[in-house]
């Protein structure tokens, strides 16, 4: 068993290696079996741990010895880290499998190479769930930032591309300081870094020490999953192929943050302050992505945004104590969100890379199979019953709701207003993109090519999940909560007992979003409410949203700008000052060995004559020594 | 006598040190004025060998003064090192003999400052 759990970073790594160092030349078929293999692999040595009943810290080795201070290194399986590697080798090898058919077009090199990154992803997303420790855990934490800027970069020959993939480097760096310091704080004032005993010296009250190292924990949570105020990168992130997209939104990365909340939930129950931020922040995020997602035009940064809305559901989640629902969202979403974006991916890919969704249509008649599974995971997403997302969105509003606190009412408040603006975008993207005739503009006007069985079947996976996973927690009278029970040993939570009023709740809810679902097809397919008068008598508003609250440009101006200047300056004076200081030193040099290389006259008998004129001289102080 | 160096037994006589060392320095006094002062090549490294004789006949005669072999060993080698030296000055005035018309050493001054 302990083999077995390293087995499942192990896969990955070697398959990385394998396409990276030896693969760059080899054969396409070779590489598709390994690529996604060896998440598959992973996935099985993840199910076998599951059978077997694990629930241990594996330490294999001492990592870093210094002084009294030692790091182990060891691997942590228990339900949560088990639970997240179901998700991310189970929807993440779906996820590759599907790269498989989309990618078919690169050439040999970048189609190694992708795969190479991919598995890189996957590897670092593991090391960050599994590791046991708070070094460890930050091993992973940089390589998830590292391999989304591979992968983010991966037409590195598109400028576009790389600033994105700067950008999103450069967020995730912030959120690397915050939990990195976070870490160090808690090294400081409990001595541990090993999960069981840090857990344990933390002190049930609430303290200074607690609520800083909460809150640069918390900095990390949020840069990596893309929550206000460090959630700039993921739209731009959008520049990656689409199954890279499916891959950070949907199995790894942006789950990150949630993970790391539920994993650290001893911490947060304790840090009073840091636990409430972490509730306001996610619903905040939640409202402000929602309301962005309904503006924009390109299909991918409608997913985007919605991501952004969804982790913030999981964080709202998380932030007032309700663990196991986060967790049970962040499964529904994998699914759902996966499905979204690969089903997405067809189209994107039968309409020659063309993602701007007014330029779609008549989709429903020429891409039947695809239409389909992205209905079913544009209803989950908008949170209609009987898909995953309904289920896992009411567990988290109902958790609110019962909580019976301000906290938990206003949290609910912008929880539920997100879920109606999240079935009204959601319409919207689906009307427009899908059913509607197709539009003049659409790159393929005549018969579109359905995408291959490769891509087919795991949207069809992902599309029988999205609809069966909502099995798993029926929190009605008589219901029952698988997920909460995996994970109570790990969470310890109680269940709470909902009141009567939340399924009144629940149901406004539903029927709101499934209003507001079908209140867009009356905007743009019937026509019956004109689209344009909404926006010219919302013209400030639409402004706003489509500047994305101007955060991009506040951004630029407070940060870019400036230290755009201050490099151009550092320039300047490089130039003036040290650069001319280095020429003159050359200068100098040359000009001083010009003059001295004039004794060099090229005439033998001078030189003999130096040479015999200093052997005299030599001589004659010798024998003058010797007289005196 | 002059210079009060000792003698050296030669058969049955008794001979100064100091003769051998004024002869060999006036050799070498001659090799060293003949690179100086004559310009062709060939002059130039037959007094070089016979400024190289004359530091081979110190050696000897105060090998043979002090009874020490080490002397007369070191001659032997700078024999040695002076026929390596001529080989390869020769071989290289042969060499711009070919490509050039050669009369003046100072005629070889590209390489000046």
């Amino acid at each position: 068993m302990q083999a077995l759990a390293l087995a499942i970073l192990l896969f990955p790594a070697a398959g990385a290696v394998f396409l990276g160092v030896f693969n760059w030349r080899g054969s396409r078929l070779l590489t598709a079996f390994v690529g996604p293999g060896v998440v598959w692999a992973a996935f099985v040595c993840v199910l076998i741990l599951l059978a077997g009943g694990v629930n241990q810290d594996f330490t294999y080795w001492t990592w870093i010895r210094s002084g009294s201070f030692s790091v182990p290194f060891d691997i942590l399986i228990d339900h949560l880290s088990l639970f997240m590697c179901l998700v991310i080798t189970g929807v993440g090898g779906l996820i590759v499998t599907y790269a498989v058919g989309y990618m078919e077009h690169e050439t040999d090199g970048s189609y190694a190479r992708f795969f190479c990154y991919m598995d890189v992803f996957v590897l670092s997303m593991l090391i960050l769930v599994l590791a046991g420790n708070t070094i460890f855990l930050i091993v992973g934490w940089a390589g998830v930032g590292l391999s989304s800027y591979l992968l983010i970069g991966f037409y590195y020959w598109r400028r576009s591309a790389v600033v994105a993939a700067r950008k999103a480097f450069v967020m995730n760096v912030i959120g690397d300081v915050g939990m990195i310091l976070g870490a160090f704080v808690l090294f400081v004032s409990y001595k541990q870094v090993v999960y069981g005993p840090l857990f344990g010296a933390l002190p049930k009250s609430d303290g200074g020490a607690v609520e800083l190292a909460a809150f640069l924990l918390l900095v990390g949570g949020i840069a990596k999953s893309a929550q206000l105020p460090l959630h700039t990168w993921l739209p731009d992130a959008m520049e990656g192929p689409t199954p890279v997209s499916a891959l950070i939104h949907a199995a790894t990365m942006v789950t990150a943050g949630v993970y790391l909340v539920a994993r650290f939930h001893v911490l947060y129950d304790a840090a009073t302050y840091a636990h409430a931020a972490v509730a306001v922040i996610g619903a905040v995020t939640a409202l402000f992505a929602a309301s962005i997602a309904l503006v924009q035009t390109d299909i991918k940064r409608v997913l985007a945004y919605s991501t952004m809305s969804q982790i913030g559901y999981m964080f709202l989640a998380v932030g007032i104590g309700a663990y196991s629902a986060g967790l049970f969202h962040l499964l529904s979403h994998a699914f759902f969100k996966a499905l979204l974006f690969m089903a997405a991916g067809n189209v994107i890919h039968a309409l020659h890379d063309d993602q701007d969704m007014r330029h779609y249509g008549g989709l429903w008649n020429d891409m039947r199979r695809s239409s389909v599974t992205f209905l079913v995971g544009s209803l989950s997403l908008a949170g209609i019953i009987p898909f995953v997302g309904f289920f896992s969105k009411e567990n988290v509003l109902g958790e609110a709701f019962s909580r019976g606190d301000a906290l938990g009412y206003s949290v609910w408040l912008i929880g539920f207003l997100t879920a109606v603006l999240t079935g009204f975008y959601t319409g919207r993207m689906w009307w427009i993109s899908f059913w509607r005739p197709a539009a003049p503009e659409r790159p393929v006007a005549g018969h579109l090519h359905e995408a291959p069985a490769v891509m087919l079947i795991p949207v069809a996976i992902l599309a029988v999940l999205t609809t069966i996973g909502g099995a798993l927690q029926v929190k009605a009278v008589g219901g029952w909560a698988l997920v909460d029970d995996f994970l109570r040993p790990v969470l310890g939570e109680e269940h709470i007992t909902a009141v009567a009023l939340e399924y009144v709740a629940t149901l406004l809810t539903l029927v709101l979003a499934a209003l507001a679902f079908a209140a867009a097809y009356n905007f743009w397919i019937r026509g019956s409410w004109n689209v344009d008068a909404w926006r010219a008598r919302l013209a400030g508003a639409a402004r706003v949203l489509e500047h994305k609250y101007y955060f991009d440009e506040l951004y630029d101006r407070a940060f870019v700008r400036p230290l755009d200047r201050l490099a151009r300056l550092a320039d300047r004076e490089d130039r003036s000052v040290i650069d001319t200081g280095v020429v003159d030193v050359g200068t100098y040099t040359e000009r001083s060995a010009s003059s001295l290389s004039l004794t060099q006259t090229g005439f033998l008998r001078s030189y003999v004559l130096v040479f015999v004129a200093g052997a005299v001289i030599a001589a004659g102080l010798v024998l003058w020594r010797a007289q005196g | 006598m002059l210079l009060d160096a000792g003698t050296i037994q030669v058969g049955s006589e008794q001979l100064e040190v100091s003769w051998f060392l004024l002869l060999a320095a006036a050799l070498f006094v001659l090799g060293a004025i003949g690179v100086l002062i004559r310009r062709n090549p060939l002059v130039m490294l037959i007094c070089i060998e016979l400024m190289l004789n004359a530091v081979n006949l110190t050696l000897v005669a105060f090998a043979r003064q002090l009874n020490n072999r080490e002397g007369q060993l070191f001659a032997l080698m700078t024999m040695t090192v002076a026929a390596a030296e001529a080989v390869v000055g020769l071989a290289i005035l042969v060499d711009i003999f070919r490509v050039r018309d050669l009369e003046d050493v100072d005629d070889l001054s590209e390489l000046k400052g």
